[in-house]
Protein backbone atom coordinates (compact mmCIF):
# COMPACT_ATOMS: atom_id res chain seq x y z
CA UNK A 1 0.00 0.00 0.00
CA UNK A 2 1.13 3.62 -1.19
CA UNK A 3 1.03 6.48 1.02
CA UNK A 4 0.09 9.09 -1.31
CA UNK A 5 -0.26 13.22 -0.52
CA UNK A 6 -2.11 15.81 -2.51
CA UNK A 7 0.05 18.49 -4.10
CA UNK A 8 -2.02 21.10 -2.39
CA UNK A 9 -1.31 19.68 0.61
CA UNK A 10 2.12 20.08 0.84
CA UNK A 11 1.80 23.39 2.68
CA UNK A 12 -0.82 22.01 5.27
CA UNK A 13 1.73 18.97 5.80
CA UNK A 14 4.63 22.10 6.75
CA UNK A 15 2.30 23.52 9.29
CA UNK A 16 1.54 20.14 10.58
CA UNK A 17 5.03 19.48 11.05
CA UNK A 18 6.04 22.77 12.43
CA UNK A 19 3.37 21.81 15.50
CA UNK A 20 6.17 19.83 16.47
CA UNK A 21 9.49 20.84 14.70
CA UNK A 22 11.63 23.28 13.56
CA UNK A 23 11.47 23.05 10.02
CA UNK A 24 13.45 24.53 6.96
CA UNK A 25 12.29 24.49 4.06
CA UNK A 26 14.99 24.67 1.47
CA UNK A 27 13.27 24.62 -1.99
CA UNK A 28 13.78 27.83 -2.95
CA UNK A 29 17.14 28.17 -0.88
CA UNK A 30 20.80 28.61 -2.98
CA UNK A 31 23.14 27.63 -0.59
CA UNK A 32 22.89 23.59 0.35
CA UNK A 33 21.64 21.95 2.93
CA UNK A 34 24.48 21.28 4.54
CA UNK A 35 23.89 24.82 6.08
CA UNK A 36 21.90 23.19 8.87
CA UNK A 37 24.57 20.65 9.62
CA UNK A 38 27.72 22.73 9.25
CA UNK A 39 26.21 25.78 9.32
CA UNK A 40 28.39 28.93 7.56
CA UNK A 41 29.17 30.39 11.06
CA UNK A 42 28.23 28.62 14.44
CA UNK A 43 29.37 28.75 17.96
CA UNK A 44 31.06 25.76 19.27
CA UNK A 45 32.14 26.68 22.94
CA UNK A 46 31.87 29.75 25.22
CA UNK A 47 34.24 30.01 28.06
CA UNK A 48 33.87 31.95 30.83
CA UNK A 49 36.77 33.33 32.65
CA UNK A 50 35.38 34.12 36.06
CA UNK A 51 34.10 30.34 36.57
CA UNK A 52 36.51 28.77 34.15
CA UNK A 53 33.54 27.52 33.03
CA UNK A 54 33.48 25.72 29.07
CA UNK A 55 30.20 24.98 27.54
CA UNK A 56 29.42 23.29 24.39
CA UNK A 57 26.79 24.03 22.03
CA UNK A 58 24.63 21.74 21.25
CA UNK A 59 21.40 20.92 19.42
CA UNK A 60 18.32 20.00 21.35
CA UNK A 61 15.35 20.62 19.38
CA UNK A 62 14.91 18.09 16.82
CA UNK A 63 14.12 19.79 13.05
CA UNK A 64 12.90 18.84 9.95
CA UNK A 65 14.95 20.15 6.33
CA UNK A 66 12.25 19.50 3.88
CA UNK A 67 12.39 19.78 0.12
CA UNK A 68 15.13 18.71 -0.60
CA UNK A 69 16.17 17.29 -4.15
CA UNK A 70 17.79 13.99 -4.92
CA UNK A 71 21.28 15.06 -5.88
CA UNK A 72 21.40 17.08 -2.24
CA UNK A 73 20.10 13.97 -0.54
CA UNK A 74 23.09 11.99 -1.77
CA UNK A 75 25.69 14.88 -0.86
CA UNK A 76 24.45 14.69 2.67
CA UNK A 77 24.71 10.97 2.87
CA UNK A 78 28.19 11.20 1.34
CA UNK A 79 28.71 14.12 3.74
CA UNK A 80 27.59 11.91 6.91
CA UNK A 81 30.43 9.52 6.12
CA UNK A 82 33.12 11.62 6.09
CA UNK A 83 32.32 13.89 9.35
CA UNK A 84 31.48 10.02 10.99
CA UNK A 85 34.65 9.10 10.15
CA UNK A 86 37.18 9.23 12.73
CA UNK A 87 38.03 11.40 14.15
CA UNK A 88 34.15 12.22 14.25
CA UNK A 89 32.86 15.51 14.08
CA UNK A 90 30.97 16.36 17.32
CA UNK A 91 28.66 19.30 16.21
CA UNK A 92 28.20 18.23 12.94
CA UNK A 93 27.02 14.83 14.14
CA UNK A 94 24.87 16.11 16.63
CA UNK A 95 23.02 17.91 14.49
CA UNK A 96 22.38 15.43 12.10
CA UNK A 97 20.83 13.27 14.94
CA UNK A 98 18.49 15.67 15.66
CA UNK A 99 17.32 16.43 12.16
CA UNK A 100 14.83 14.61 10.02
CA UNK A 101 15.37 15.14 5.96
CA UNK A 102 12.62 15.36 4.00
CA UNK A 103 13.29 15.14 0.07
CA UNK A 104 11.54 16.16 -2.87
CA UNK A 105 11.66 14.66 -5.77
CA UNK A 106 10.01 16.22 -9.57
CA UNK A 107 10.16 12.23 -10.62
CA UNK A 108 10.30 9.02 -9.73
CA UNK A 109 13.89 7.86 -9.53
CA UNK A 110 15.47 4.26 -9.80
CA UNK A 111 16.87 4.94 -6.12
CA UNK A 112 17.60 7.61 -3.50
CA UNK A 113 20.91 7.50 -1.49
CA UNK A 114 19.84 9.85 1.65
CA UNK A 115 17.17 11.55 3.48
CA UNK A 116 14.43 9.64 5.83
CA UNK A 117 11.73 10.05 3.42
CA UNK A 118 11.66 11.05 -0.16
CA UNK A 119 8.10 12.70 -1.66
CA UNK A 120 8.54 12.02 -5.61
CA UNK A 121 5.97 13.39 -7.35
CA UNK A 122 4.04 10.58 -9.49
CA UNK A 123 1.57 12.67 -11.44
CA UNK A 124 0.35 16.23 -11.84
CA UNK A 125 -1.93 16.32 -8.50
CA UNK A 126 0.11 13.68 -6.17
CA UNK A 127 3.59 12.62 -4.24
CA UNK A 128 4.35 9.35 -3.26
CA UNK A 129 6.05 8.58 0.04
CA UNK A 130 8.78 6.97 0.73
CA UNK A 131 10.36 6.04 3.94
CA UNK A 132 13.78 5.71 4.06
CA UNK A 133 14.49 5.09 7.79
CA UNK A 134 12.68 4.81 11.08
CA UNK A 135 12.01 8.43 11.15
CA UNK A 136 10.44 9.03 7.73
CA UNK A 137 8.31 6.44 8.21
CA UNK A 138 6.91 7.90 11.38
CA UNK A 139 6.35 10.91 9.62
CA UNK A 140 4.92 9.34 6.50
CA UNK A 141 1.86 7.80 9.43
CA UNK A 142 0.60 10.94 10.10
CA UNK A 143 -3.03 12.05 8.79
CA UNK A 144 -2.39 13.76 6.20
CA UNK A 145 -0.68 10.62 3.75
CA UNK A 146 -3.56 9.02 2.26
CA UNK A 147 -3.23 4.99 1.64
CA UNK A 148 -3.45 3.98 -1.97
CA UNK A 149 -3.43 0.97 -3.57
CA UNK A 150 -2.86 2.03 -7.18
CA UNK A 151 -1.25 5.24 -7.46
CA UNK A 152 -0.70 6.48 -10.64
CA UNK A 153 2.26 6.82 -11.72
CA UNK A 154 2.25 8.81 -14.97
CA UNK A 155 5.31 11.04 -14.73
CA UNK A 156 8.41 8.46 -16.11
CA UNK A 157 11.39 7.93 -14.27
CA UNK A 158 14.02 9.31 -17.42
CA UNK A 159 17.56 8.76 -17.22
CA UNK A 160 19.69 12.18 -16.87
CA UNK A 161 21.24 13.48 -19.52
CA UNK A 162 23.86 15.64 -17.84
CA UNK A 163 27.16 15.43 -18.73
CA UNK A 164 28.65 16.05 -15.44
CA UNK A 165 26.66 13.31 -14.11
CA UNK A 166 28.33 10.61 -16.75
CA UNK A 167 31.73 12.37 -15.89
CA UNK A 168 31.47 11.99 -12.11
CA UNK A 169 30.22 8.22 -12.22
CA UNK A 170 34.02 6.75 -13.74
CA UNK A 171 35.63 8.68 -10.38
CA UNK A 172 39.05 6.52 -11.27
CA UNK A 173 39.36 7.50 -14.64
CA UNK A 174 38.71 11.49 -13.40
CA UNK A 175 40.65 11.40 -10.38
CA UNK A 176 43.93 10.21 -13.05
CA UNK A 177 42.19 12.65 -15.32
CA UNK A 178 42.69 15.54 -12.93
CA UNK A 179 46.29 14.82 -11.69
CA UNK A 180 47.50 14.03 -14.93
CA UNK A 181 46.51 17.91 -16.26
CA UNK A 182 48.62 19.10 -13.67
CA UNK A 183 51.79 18.10 -14.74
CA UNK A 184 51.07 17.57 -18.76
CA UNK A 185 48.47 20.08 -19.31
CA UNK A 186 49.46 23.36 -17.35
CA UNK A 187 47.98 25.73 -20.29
CA UNK A 188 44.22 24.59 -18.97
CA UNK A 189 45.09 25.92 -15.28
CA UNK A 190 46.51 28.90 -16.43
CA UNK A 191 43.70 29.86 -18.30
CA UNK A 192 41.23 29.06 -15.34
CA UNK A 193 43.58 31.11 -13.17
CA UNK A 194 43.08 33.82 -15.52
CA UNK A 195 39.37 33.77 -15.27
CA UNK A 196 38.27 32.49 -11.78
CA UNK A 197 38.15 35.46 -9.51
CA UNK A 198 39.17 33.06 -6.20
CA UNK A 199 35.96 34.64 -4.64
CA UNK A 200 35.18 30.77 -2.71
CA UNK A 201 31.53 30.88 -4.18
CA UNK A 202 31.71 27.52 -6.14
CA UNK A 203 32.84 25.68 -2.53
CA UNK A 204 29.98 27.79 -0.69
CA UNK A 205 27.54 26.36 -3.05
CA UNK A 206 28.75 23.37 -3.14
CA UNK A 207 27.05 20.85 -0.87
CA UNK A 208 30.04 18.66 -0.80
CA UNK A 209 32.53 21.23 -0.02
CA UNK A 210 32.61 21.43 4.03
CA UNK A 211 36.54 23.01 4.63
CA UNK A 212 36.25 25.50 7.62
CA UNK A 213 38.18 27.64 9.97
CA UNK A 214 38.22 28.61 13.73
CA UNK A 215 38.10 31.88 15.57
CA UNK A 216 37.94 33.18 18.84
CA UNK A 217 35.74 36.30 19.61
CA UNK A 218 35.90 37.85 23.32
CA UNK A 219 33.85 40.25 25.00
CA UNK A 220 34.21 43.43 25.23
CA UNK A 221 35.59 43.22 29.13
CA UNK A 222 37.35 40.33 28.29
CA UNK A 223 36.28 37.76 30.67
CA UNK A 224 34.11 36.06 28.30
CA UNK A 225 34.55 34.36 24.54
CA UNK A 226 33.31 32.50 22.40
CA UNK A 227 34.88 29.89 19.91
CA UNK A 228 33.39 30.06 16.36
CA UNK A 229 33.97 27.96 13.06
CA UNK A 230 32.67 29.47 9.56
CA UNK A 231 33.29 28.22 6.09
CA UNK A 232 36.43 28.82 4.50
CA UNK A 233 37.06 28.28 0.93
CA UNK A 234 40.69 26.76 -0.08
CA UNK A 235 40.44 29.24 -3.20
CA UNK A 236 40.64 31.70 -1.03
CA UNK A 237 44.45 33.28 -0.52
CA UNK A 238 45.15 32.79 3.41
CA UNK A 239 43.83 29.18 3.52
CA UNK A 240 47.08 27.50 3.36
CA UNK A 241 49.51 30.41 4.71
CA UNK A 242 50.96 29.56 7.90
CA UNK A 243 51.96 32.30 10.66
CA UNK A 244 55.49 33.31 9.72
CA UNK A 245 54.29 33.90 6.19
CA UNK A 246 54.94 31.04 3.97
CA UNK A 247 51.92 30.02 1.94
CA UNK A 248 52.11 26.54 0.65
CA UNK A 249 49.35 27.75 -1.96
CA UNK A 250 50.57 30.73 -2.93
CA UNK A 251 49.21 31.58 -6.56
CA UNK A 252 45.04 31.16 -7.20
CA UNK A 253 46.48 28.82 -10.12
CA UNK A 254 47.49 26.17 -7.35
CA UNK A 255 44.35 27.42 -5.29
CA UNK A 256 41.57 26.53 -8.29
CA UNK A 257 44.00 23.48 -8.89
CA UNK A 258 43.68 22.07 -5.00
CA UNK A 259 39.68 22.28 -5.24
CA UNK A 260 39.68 20.40 -8.51
CA UNK A 261 42.31 18.03 -6.74
CA UNK A 262 40.62 17.89 -3.39
CA UNK A 263 36.92 16.83 -5.41
CA UNK A 264 38.34 14.19 -8.01
CA UNK A 265 41.67 13.34 -6.66
CA UNK A 266 42.11 13.48 -3.05
CA UNK A 267 38.25 12.41 -2.74
CA UNK A 268 38.27 9.58 -5.03
CA UNK A 269 41.74 8.05 -3.33
CA UNK A 270 40.34 8.91 0.54
CA UNK A 271 36.60 7.38 -0.29
CA UNK A 272 36.44 6.12 -3.86
CA UNK A 273 34.25 8.46 -4.91
CA UNK A 274 34.28 12.48 -6.24
CA UNK A 275 33.06 15.15 -4.07
CA UNK A 276 30.73 15.96 -6.58
CA UNK A 277 27.22 14.97 -7.11
CA UNK A 278 26.51 17.27 -10.44
CA UNK A 279 24.08 19.55 -8.52
CA UNK A 280 24.77 22.37 -10.90
CA UNK A 281 25.05 25.06 -8.52
CA UNK A 282 28.87 26.14 -9.12
CA UNK A 283 27.87 26.18 -12.79
CA UNK A 284 24.54 28.23 -12.14
CA UNK A 285 26.21 30.61 -9.27
CA UNK A 286 30.07 31.58 -10.40
CA UNK A 287 30.49 35.01 -11.34
CA UNK A 288 32.98 34.44 -13.53
CA UNK A 289 30.59 31.38 -15.29
CA UNK A 290 33.22 28.93 -15.30
CA UNK A 291 31.11 25.78 -15.96
CA UNK A 292 33.13 22.84 -14.36
CA UNK A 293 31.59 20.74 -16.31
CA UNK A 294 32.92 22.10 -19.88
CA UNK A 295 36.52 22.09 -18.28
CA UNK A 296 36.43 18.36 -16.77
CA UNK A 297 35.36 17.51 -20.74
CA UNK A 298 38.49 19.04 -22.34
CA UNK A 299 40.74 18.03 -19.36
CA UNK A 300 39.34 14.56 -20.19
CA UNK A 301 39.15 15.10 -23.59
CA UNK A 302 43.09 16.46 -23.50
CA UNK A 303 43.88 12.97 -21.37
CA UNK A 304 42.20 11.23 -23.45
CA UNK A 305 44.20 12.04 -26.45
CA UNK A 306 47.65 11.77 -24.09
CA UNK A 307 46.87 8.32 -23.99
CA UNK A 308 45.99 7.09 -27.45
CA UNK A 309 49.06 9.45 -28.79
CA UNK A 310 51.84 7.19 -29.95
CA UNK A 311 55.14 6.85 -26.89
CA UNK A 312 58.42 6.61 -27.65
CA UNK B 1 29.52 11.12 21.60
CA UNK B 2 32.80 11.98 22.63
CA UNK B 3 33.91 15.87 21.21
CA UNK B 4 37.39 15.40 20.20
CA UNK B 5 36.80 19.40 19.83
CA UNK B 6 36.76 19.58 23.49
CA UNK B 7 40.34 20.48 25.00
CA UNK B 8 41.84 19.73 28.84
CA UNK B 9 42.73 22.47 31.08
CA UNK B 10 46.47 22.76 31.47
CA UNK B 11 48.45 24.87 33.72
CA UNK B 12 51.68 26.35 32.32
CA UNK B 13 53.90 25.49 34.96
CA UNK B 14 57.64 26.89 33.42
CA UNK B 15 58.11 29.16 31.16
CA UNK B 16 61.96 29.16 29.71
CA UNK B 17 63.61 31.29 27.63
CA UNK B 18 65.23 29.58 24.91
CA UNK B 19 66.46 32.58 22.77
CA UNK B 20 65.35 36.41 21.99
CA UNK B 21 61.82 34.99 20.42
CA UNK B 22 61.36 31.47 21.31
CA UNK B 23 60.46 29.91 25.02
CA UNK B 24 60.02 26.25 26.22
CA UNK B 25 56.53 26.10 27.77
CA UNK B 26 56.20 23.29 30.34
CA UNK B 27 52.30 22.26 30.70
CA UNK B 28 51.14 20.06 33.21
CA UNK B 29 47.06 18.69 33.44
CA UNK B 30 45.19 20.34 36.13
CA UNK B 31 43.87 17.88 38.12
CA UNK B 32 45.73 14.82 36.96
CA UNK B 33 48.86 13.46 34.83
CA UNK B 34 48.89 12.47 31.22
CA UNK B 35 48.02 8.90 30.84
CA UNK B 36 50.59 6.32 28.99
CA UNK B 37 49.82 3.20 27.05
CA UNK B 38 51.02 0.26 27.53
CA UNK B 39 54.24 0.40 26.30
CA UNK B 40 54.68 2.95 28.85
CA UNK B 41 54.41 5.97 26.64
CA UNK B 42 51.93 9.50 26.65
CA UNK B 43 52.77 10.00 23.47
CA UNK B 44 54.71 8.93 20.35
CA UNK B 45 57.53 10.71 19.55
CA UNK B 46 56.96 13.27 16.28
CA UNK B 47 53.32 13.71 17.32
CA UNK B 48 51.80 17.32 17.65
CA UNK B 49 49.59 18.95 20.09
CA UNK B 50 47.11 21.77 19.73
CA UNK B 51 47.87 24.14 22.30
CA UNK B 52 45.27 27.32 22.74
CA UNK B 53 44.78 30.17 24.76
CA UNK B 54 40.61 31.24 25.31
CA UNK B 55 40.27 34.08 23.11
CA UNK B 56 42.66 33.30 20.53
CA UNK B 57 42.64 30.30 19.54
CA UNK B 58 44.77 26.76 19.33
CA UNK B 59 47.94 25.80 16.63
CA UNK B 60 49.76 23.17 16.14
CA UNK B 61 53.32 22.32 18.24
CA UNK B 62 55.17 19.54 18.26
CA UNK B 63 55.91 17.67 21.95
CA UNK B 64 59.51 17.99 22.96
CA UNK B 65 59.94 16.59 26.23
CA UNK B 66 60.48 12.62 27.05
CA UNK B 67 57.52 10.45 25.65
CA UNK B 68 58.09 8.95 28.78
CA UNK B 69 57.46 11.99 31.37
CA UNK B 70 53.17 11.64 32.64
CA UNK B 71 53.55 14.71 34.94
CA UNK B 72 54.46 17.33 31.81
CA UNK B 73 54.91 17.71 28.16
CA UNK B 74 57.10 21.06 26.92
CA UNK B 75 56.34 22.91 23.94
CA UNK B 76 58.77 24.92 22.33
CA UNK B 77 57.20 28.43 21.06
CA UNK B 78 58.89 30.95 18.94
CA UNK B 79 56.83 34.18 19.02
CA UNK B 80 56.04 34.72 15.11
CA UNK B 81 53.83 37.55 15.80
CA UNK B 82 50.37 34.97 14.85
CA UNK B 83 47.45 35.07 17.28
CA UNK B 84 48.07 32.12 19.13
CA UNK B 85 52.14 32.37 19.39
CA UNK B 86 51.56 36.19 20.48
CA UNK B 87 49.03 34.84 23.44
CA UNK B 88 51.23 31.84 24.29
CA UNK B 89 54.30 34.56 25.01
CA UNK B 90 52.33 36.77 26.84
CA UNK B 91 51.30 34.36 29.60
CA UNK B 92 52.54 34.01 32.71
CA UNK B 93 54.00 30.66 34.56
CA UNK B 94 51.03 29.47 36.66
CA UNK B 95 48.69 30.70 33.41
CA UNK B 96 45.84 28.47 32.44
CA UNK B 97 45.64 27.37 28.49
CA UNK B 98 44.50 24.75 26.40
CA UNK B 99 45.60 21.37 25.08
CA UNK B 100 44.23 18.77 22.86
CA UNK B 101 46.17 15.58 21.43
CA UNK B 102 48.40 13.67 21.28
CA UNK B 103 47.52 13.89 18.03
CA UNK B 104 48.76 12.86 14.13
CA UNK B 105 51.49 9.54 13.94
CA UNK B 106 54.96 9.70 15.59
CA UNK B 107 57.82 8.36 14.25
CA UNK B 108 57.87 4.57 13.68
CA UNK B 109 60.13 4.02 16.58
CA UNK B 110 60.06 -0.03 15.63
CA UNK B 111 61.59 0.24 12.12
CA UNK B 112 64.00 2.48 13.76
CA UNK B 113 65.63 0.29 16.07
CA UNK B 114 68.79 -2.03 14.81
CA UNK B 115 69.16 0.85 12.32
CA UNK B 116 72.05 4.21 12.34
CA UNK B 117 69.92 6.86 13.35
CA UNK B 118 70.85 10.35 11.87
CA UNK B 119 68.15 13.62 13.79
CA UNK B 120 68.22 16.75 11.98
CA UNK B 121 66.99 19.39 12.32
CA UNK B 122 67.39 23.29 12.29
CA UNK B 123 65.61 26.40 13.97
CA UNK B 124 62.50 26.04 15.57
CA UNK B 125 62.05 22.81 13.93
CA UNK B 126 63.34 21.05 17.03
CA UNK B 127 60.82 19.56 19.19
CA UNK B 128 59.68 16.24 17.69
CA UNK B 129 63.06 15.50 16.97
CA UNK B 130 63.94 15.89 20.90
CA UNK B 131 61.19 13.73 22.40
CA UNK B 132 62.87 11.04 19.64
CA UNK B 133 66.13 11.57 21.32
CA UNK B 134 64.76 11.42 24.72
CA UNK B 135 63.24 8.14 23.45
CA UNK B 136 66.47 7.24 21.99
CA UNK B 137 68.48 7.53 25.19
CA UNK B 138 65.92 5.79 27.23
CA UNK B 139 66.02 2.75 24.82
CA UNK B 140 70.22 3.16 23.65
CA UNK B 141 70.41 -0.02 23.29
CA UNK B 142 67.97 -0.86 20.41
CA UNK B 143 69.76 1.64 18.67
CA UNK B 144 73.23 1.67 16.39
CA UNK B 145 74.98 4.67 15.62
CA UNK B 146 73.04 8.03 16.78
CA UNK B 147 73.29 11.39 15.03
CA UNK B 148 71.79 14.77 16.35
CA UNK B 149 72.74 17.37 13.66
CA UNK B 150 71.59 20.77 14.53
CA UNK B 151 71.48 24.03 12.67
CA UNK B 152 70.73 27.71 14.11
CA UNK B 153 71.26 31.39 12.85
CA UNK B 154 73.15 32.60 15.34
CA UNK B 155 75.36 30.99 18.63
CA UNK B 156 72.36 32.27 20.65
CA UNK B 157 69.51 30.77 18.52
CA UNK B 158 70.15 27.28 19.47
CA UNK B 159 67.55 25.82 21.12
CA UNK B 160 68.00 23.56 24.04
CA UNK B 161 71.07 23.36 24.67
CA UNK B 162 70.79 21.88 28.54
CA UNK B 163 69.09 19.09 26.76
CA UNK B 164 71.91 18.76 24.51
CA UNK B 165 74.55 18.55 27.06
CA UNK B 166 72.52 15.62 28.60
CA UNK B 167 71.69 13.75 25.32
CA UNK B 168 75.65 14.29 24.30
CA UNK B 169 76.91 11.33 26.65
CA UNK B 170 74.72 8.43 24.62
CA UNK B 171 74.67 10.78 21.00
CA UNK B 172 76.99 12.29 18.89
CA UNK B 173 75.87 15.59 18.29
CA UNK B 174 76.98 18.46 15.37
CA UNK B 175 75.77 21.78 15.84
CA UNK B 176 76.19 24.62 13.18
CA UNK B 177 75.30 28.12 12.47
CA UNK B 178 74.63 29.64 9.19
CA UNK B 179 77.41 32.27 9.38
CA UNK B 180 80.53 32.74 10.90
CA UNK B 181 80.34 34.25 14.33
CA UNK B 182 83.35 35.42 16.83
CA UNK B 183 81.60 33.46 20.10
CA UNK B 184 81.22 30.43 17.96
CA UNK B 185 84.39 28.01 17.48
CA UNK B 186 82.00 25.05 15.61
CA UNK B 187 80.78 23.95 12.43
CA UNK B 188 79.21 26.97 10.02
CA UNK B 189 77.39 26.75 7.22
CA UNK B 190 74.05 24.89 6.84
CA UNK B 191 72.77 21.42 8.30
CA UNK B 192 73.32 19.54 4.58
CA UNK B 193 76.96 21.02 4.81
CA UNK B 194 77.84 18.93 8.20
CA UNK B 195 76.85 15.62 6.89
CA UNK B 196 80.40 15.01 5.80
CA UNK B 197 81.14 14.36 9.53
CA UNK B 198 78.90 11.81 10.19
CA UNK B 199 80.01 7.86 9.20
CA UNK B 200 76.89 5.97 8.79
CA UNK B 201 75.79 3.01 7.10
CA UNK B 202 73.25 4.25 4.22
CA UNK B 203 71.87 0.70 3.57
CA UNK B 204 70.90 0.58 7.50
CA UNK B 205 70.53 4.08 8.29
CA UNK B 206 66.81 6.00 9.17
CA UNK B 207 66.79 10.10 8.80
CA UNK B 208 64.43 11.59 10.77
CA UNK B 209 64.08 15.09 9.95
CA UNK B 210 62.46 18.43 11.25
CA UNK B 211 62.93 22.13 10.10
CA UNK B 212 62.51 24.72 7.51
CA UNK B 213 61.13 23.69 4.19
CA UNK B 214 64.56 24.80 2.54
CA UNK B 215 66.57 22.39 5.00
CA UNK B 216 64.57 19.70 4.42
CA UNK B 217 65.14 19.91 0.48
CA UNK B 218 68.67 20.04 0.88
CA UNK B 219 68.74 17.25 3.10
CA UNK B 220 67.13 15.32 0.64
CA UNK B 221 69.78 15.82 -1.57
CA UNK B 222 72.85 15.55 0.62
CA UNK B 223 71.33 11.71 2.11
CA UNK B 224 69.43 10.23 -1.37
CA UNK B 225 73.09 10.41 -2.69
CA UNK B 226 74.54 8.79 0.13
CA UNK B 227 72.45 6.10 -0.63
CA UNK B 228 69.70 6.33 2.16
CA UNK B 229 66.63 5.24 0.48
CA UNK B 230 63.54 7.83 0.45
CA UNK B 231 61.50 5.37 2.84
CA UNK B 232 63.79 5.37 5.19
CA UNK B 233 64.08 9.36 5.35
CA UNK B 234 61.49 10.62 7.60
CA UNK B 235 59.78 14.18 7.60
CA UNK B 236 57.96 15.99 10.25
CA UNK B 237 55.64 18.33 7.86
CA UNK B 238 54.37 21.54 8.99
CA UNK B 239 51.23 22.94 7.56
CA UNK B 240 47.92 25.47 8.27
CA UNK B 241 46.03 23.33 10.77
CA UNK B 242 42.19 24.25 12.43
CA UNK B 243 40.99 21.00 13.34
CA UNK B 244 43.59 18.78 13.88
CA UNK B 245 41.55 15.62 12.71
CA UNK B 246 41.18 15.93 8.98
CA UNK B 247 38.24 17.86 8.22
CA UNK B 248 38.57 21.09 8.25
CA UNK B 249 41.08 21.03 4.83
CA UNK B 250 43.77 23.35 5.44
CA UNK B 251 47.04 20.88 5.96
CA UNK B 252 46.84 18.85 3.18
CA UNK B 253 49.63 17.82 1.23
CA UNK B 254 48.49 16.10 -1.99
CA UNK B 255 46.29 13.33 -1.03
CA UNK B 256 47.60 13.24 2.48
CA UNK B 257 46.60 15.12 5.77
CA UNK B 258 49.41 16.63 7.74
CA UNK B 259 47.58 15.96 10.82
CA UNK B 260 46.08 12.96 10.13
CA UNK B 261 48.52 11.29 7.92
CA UNK B 262 51.38 13.05 9.26
CA UNK B 263 53.09 14.92 10.33
CA UNK B 264 55.81 12.47 10.01
CA UNK B 265 55.70 11.46 6.31
CA UNK B 266 58.70 9.18 4.54
CA UNK B 267 60.02 11.10 1.33
CA UNK B 268 58.48 8.18 -0.65
CA UNK B 269 54.84 9.70 0.75
CA UNK B 270 54.96 13.33 -0.05
CA UNK B 271 58.41 14.04 -2.34
CA UNK B 272 55.96 13.96 -5.82
CA UNK B 273 53.51 15.62 -4.31
CA UNK B 274 52.14 18.65 -6.49
CA UNK B 275 52.12 21.11 -3.15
Amino acid sequence: MAKIIENRQLNIFLEELKKKFDVFDVREDILPPKKYFLPPHEKTFSFDRKDGKVVFSLQKKQFIVFGVKPADLSAINQLDLIMEKSFSDFFYLQKRAKSIIIGLSERPLKSYSGGDLVLEKINSKQYRAIPLTKKGKKISEIWIFKDEKDPKVMIKAIPSTKKLKEIILDAEFLSDAVSWSWTHDQKVWDELAKICLGCGICTYVCPLCYCFSTDDRVCLDGEKCARFRQWDACTLPNFAKVTGGHNFHKTLKERYYNWFFHKFVRAYKEDGRPLCVACGRCQKYCPARIDIEVWLLKIIKDYEKYLLAPKN
Amino acid sequence: MKNIYLPQKIKISKIEKLSSNTSLFRLKKIGGSFVSKKNGLVFVPGQFVLAGVWGYGEAPFGIASSPYEKSYVDIVVRNTDGKVTKALHSQKEGAEITLRGPLGNGFPLAFFEEKDVVMVSGGCGIPPVASLAEYIIKNRKKFRKVYFLYGAKTPKDILMKDQMKRWAKNMEIILTIDSPNPLWNGCVGFVSDIISKIKINPINTVVAMCGPGPMVKSIEKVFRPLGVADRRIFVSEERKMHCGIGKCQHCTTGEKYVCLDGPVFNLDQIDKNWD
